[in-house]
């Protein structure tokens, strides 16, 4: 589904990245761990060239969406951002309805009749595990549920959109215990249609949820990939040292 | 000590303001008393007469006014929009330092190049409407849009910049573009902002007096029959702060009821441009509830 | 479709600011422009003959010098009264923002009131006649929100640490007023005060009434009965009869000056201004 080759990033001249390349295969949650400062949501934001938002930011190699570049002249950013969904970590709600909110980036895609609109939001809603909570009170504002219920409705703002791939940039580490959860729940049950590249710092959290594991570790001044192989693997027989001496301080 | 000269001074200060407030309320009593409310509807003012009507020069600083915001207001909320949109860091500091030192040119400067430049464009431009003379309501409302243009660009881009960059952000991860970005989640949270800066540069219009003096005509008694049509800009007239900076006050001090129904007239732009400064202020700090 | 928005909005965006820019510094060129040829020692040196037509405006520029000094002067303390009862004095949120919003509002209201007030109570009740000093008076009320406020905002920027650092010491509020807040906020007092002399220096309204004639004085003698020329009120007047083309030039070389002075004096304030700028959204 995604793959990526070589990619660095540097930001006025210092380099925050280097040689990361790795696959994300179809239906699998890739998770990304690391100490703070490595370089995981940089890592995360060049995936969807929100990097280009950003100035000073200087992004080299390639990121490949099911074989297409991101980083082709003539890219449609806009049309490449709404297949590549994210989630932050403070969930961002716009002043709007719940109903209005989710269908925020869905209505710019194309034009959709009241039936329509109906269908997008109840969807989303259900996918995001918040359709029963929310049901009766689409019209009122969003910004009165809880953060926890804030951060599934930034995820079904997300998934109406349709994207084939969902970026998660450290999404439970705002909530509460039963908050998060119900995300990793949420986390596992979309892995289904979906794919997921999940930045947390949170090593069970890890552990509970994905399939393969990335580490990125600090290395010459630099955000390198350390280790990357299937979840179990990284974590029952750690290969380098400061993949094991992260686990130790993080457990 | 240090206590009592701190109250002390800023007694001082205090007491002045309200002894000024006080003035204008208390000198301009017996032109109340002699026209009532007719003071502020009568569109007479014959002063040898004793004749005093307020309300030309109240609609005269109303039109011109208006007119400065309606053409200031979309030059100045495009140009806020492209500095805190659409400029890096360093080159939005340079235009917004740019801004603010022209927004300190003095409005005498301003009312010479509208005599000896805006003056005579307008003449000409309208021609064919066959005006009196070039010093209208319309060249006042004109050179104003201009002075106001600083103020409602420097403001507007505050009130842009002060909706969080995460908003933006998640907008753009959605998939929007930057238009959408901004006409959908940037300009409708800096509403409140925005609001203000164009009630305070409207304040700011309202309250100019040399430069509209200037160019106005200062012509009293030459109130339309139709007010809303757009034939009377082309006359010339008077404001509330052309008949202020005009000889009448220097003349008028002997006789009580003139010199009232000029500080009246000082005394209502005291309550107008109060009143626009408060409430611009008041709606644009409503964000920190 | 969308692109096409993408465009649009930025490319109108853009028109504006550049014609809103473009007319601002078009402005500035024109005077400029006609005012050159004007300029000359002589210019600066001399006082004006012929009702404008020749000479020069040094006596005007030494008016408007005093009436800033005196501006300057008068309007210091009372802000540093204001601001250090907002800020240390007044308990209550309410009490602030009411001397908050009376300075706003302060702001707002137009230098001709102010000039009206000065000819009121010290032109006609007081009997000084037109004085150099009333001009003081009136200048600096107009410039006390700007300064005012310009000194609160320095104040509150100075670290919360410093003060409980003092008042772990045991030193009093006044004493920590005279040891960490005053000289801390000595560099927004001359900036607000530079801000507002720019805005002074420009103002015809506020002294046309009060202080300022247009020949025929030099130095004041004394208080009463001593006013002075400006350069503003020196425009103002000949720009009502500027059919003369001797005037012409003139006319342009003093409106270029004193929007030189005004200029210059924003622009000394504008290192410390961008450095609060900076310390702020550090």
């Amino acid at each position: 589904m995604l793959a990526v080759r070589d990619l660095a990033v540097h930001a006025n001249g210092q380099p925050l990245l280097r040689n990361v390349s790795f696959d994300v295969q179809p239906g699998h949650v890739f998770g990304i761990i690391g100490p703070s400062g490595a370089g995981k949501s940089t890592l995360l934001r060049a995936l969807n060239r929100l990097t280009d938002l950003i100035p000073g930011l200087r992004v080299s190699g390639d990121v490949r969406l099911r074989g297409a570049s991101n980083y082709a002249d003539g890219t449609d950013l806009n049309a490449l951002r709404a297949r590549i969904g994210m989630l932050f970590q403070q969930p961002v709600i716009f002043p709007a309805s719940i109903g209005e909110n989710v269908l925020f980036g869905a209505k710019r895609l194309r034009s959709l009749t009241r039936v329509e609109r109906h269908e997008v939001v109840e969807r989303a809603l259900r996918e995001a595990a918040l359709w029963d909570e929310v049901r009766d009170r689409l019209r009122t504002s969003a910004l009165t549920l809880s953060v926890g219920q804030q951060q599934r409705l930034c995820l079904a703002r997300a998934l109406a959109v349709e994207p084939e791939v969902i970026l998660m940039d450290e999404p439970t580490s705002a909530l509460d215990p039963k908050s998060t959860q119900a995300i990793e729940d949420l986390i596992l049950r979309l892995k289904a249609h979906r794919t997921i590249v999940l930045v947390t710092h949170n090593v069970a959290q890890a552990r509970r949820v994905a399939d393969w594991l990335a580490c990125i570790c600090i290395r010459d001044g630099a955000g390198e990939i350390v280790e990357s192989a299937c979840c179990d693997a990284v974590l029952g027989n750690p290969q380098c040292r400061e993949v094991i001496d992260y686990l130790q301080h993080a457990s | 000590m240090t206590r009592a000269w701190s109250w002390f001074f800023s007694l001082v200060a205090i007491g002045t303001l309200a002894l000024l407030v006080g003035i204008f309320v208390w000198q301009s009593l017996p032109v109340w008393r002699h026209e009532g409310w007719g003071y502020l509807t009568g569109t007479k003012w014959f002063f040898r007469q004793q004749e005093f009507g307020a309300w030309p020069m109240i609609y005269g600083s109303i039109v011109v006014s208006g007119v400065a915001l309606v053409l200031a207001a979309p030059f100045g909320m495009g140009a806020a929009i492209f500095t805190a949109e659409y400029l890096p860091r360093a080159p939005r500091l340079a235009v917004k330092v740019l801004i603010e030192l022209l927004a300190g040119v003095p409005s005498v400067v301003y009312g010479l190049l509208g005599i000896l430049l805006l003056r005579n464009w307008i003449y000409d431009l309208f021609a064919p409407f066959d005006p009196l003379s070039g010093d209208t309501l319309l060249t006042a409302g004109v050179l104003l849009a201009v002075m106001i243009l600083p103020t409602v660009v420097t403001l507007g881009d505050d009130a842009l910049r002060a909706v969080p960059a995460a908003q933006r952000r998640a907008a753009r991860a959605l998939g929007l573009t930057r238009a959408e970005t901004i006409l959908h989640v940037a300009l409708p949270q800096a509403r409140r902002g925005l609001g203000a800066a164009l009630l305070l540069a409207l304040g700011r219009a309202f309250g100019e007096t040399i430069a509209v003096f200037l160019v106005v005509g200062r012509q009293d008694n030459n109130l339309p029959e139709r007010l809303l049509s757009l034939r009377p800009l082309l006359e010339s007239g008077q404001t509330l702060t052309s008949k202020l900076g005009g000889s009448e006050t220097n003349i008028s001090y002997g006789d009580p009821l003139h010199w009232a129904a000029i500080v009246g007239l000082g005394l209502i732009l005291l309550v107008l441009t109060g009143a626009l400064t408060v409430i611009g202020t008041a709606f644009g700090r409503r964000s920190d509830a | 479709m969308r692109r096409l928005g993408d465009f649009l909005l930025a490319a109108l965006a853009g028109l504006c600011a550049l014609v809103s820019v473009g007319i601002l510094v078009g402005l500035v060129f024109v005077v400029a422009q006609r005012g050159a040829p004007a300029l000359s020692w002589s210019f600066f040196t001399e006082q004006i003959r012929l009702v404008g037509a020749a000479g020069g405006i040094f006596w005007n520029l030494v008016g408007t010098m005093i009436l800033l000094a005196s501006a300057c002067l008068i309007c210091g303390p009372m802000a540093i009264g204001l601001a250090l009862v907002e800020c240390v004095w007044l308990r209550g949120d309410r009490s602030r923002r009411a001397l908050r919003t009376v300075l706003y509002t302060l702001n707002g209201l137009p230098s001709i009131l102010f000039g009206l007030f000065g000819f009121i109570v010290f032109v006609q009740w007081l009997d000084w006649g037109k004085s150099w000093l009333i001009g003081g008076i009136v200048l600096a009320l107009g410039m006390l929100p700007t300064v005012s406020v310009a000194l609160i905002e320095r104040l509150k920027a100075i670290p919360a640490s410093y003060v409980e650092a003092a008042a772990a010491l045991g030193l009093s509020r006044a004493q920590i007023v005279w040891a960490v807040l005053l000289p801390q906020a000595w560099g927004g007092l001359i900036t607000g005060s530079l801000l507002g002399l720019a805005r002074a220096a420009g103002e015809t309204a506020p002294i046309m009434f009060t202080c300022t004639i247009f020949a025929g004085a030099t130095w004041p003698r004394g208080i009463v009965e001593s006013p002075v020329l400006t350069l503003p009120y020196h425009i103002f007047i000949l720009a009502q009869d500027s059919f003369d083309p001797a005037v012409g030039a003139k006319l342009w070389g003093a409106a270029l000056v004193l929007l030189g002075l005004v200029f210059f004096l924003s622009l000394i304030a504008l290192p410390s201004r961008l450095k609060m700028h900076e310390e702020a959204n550090a």
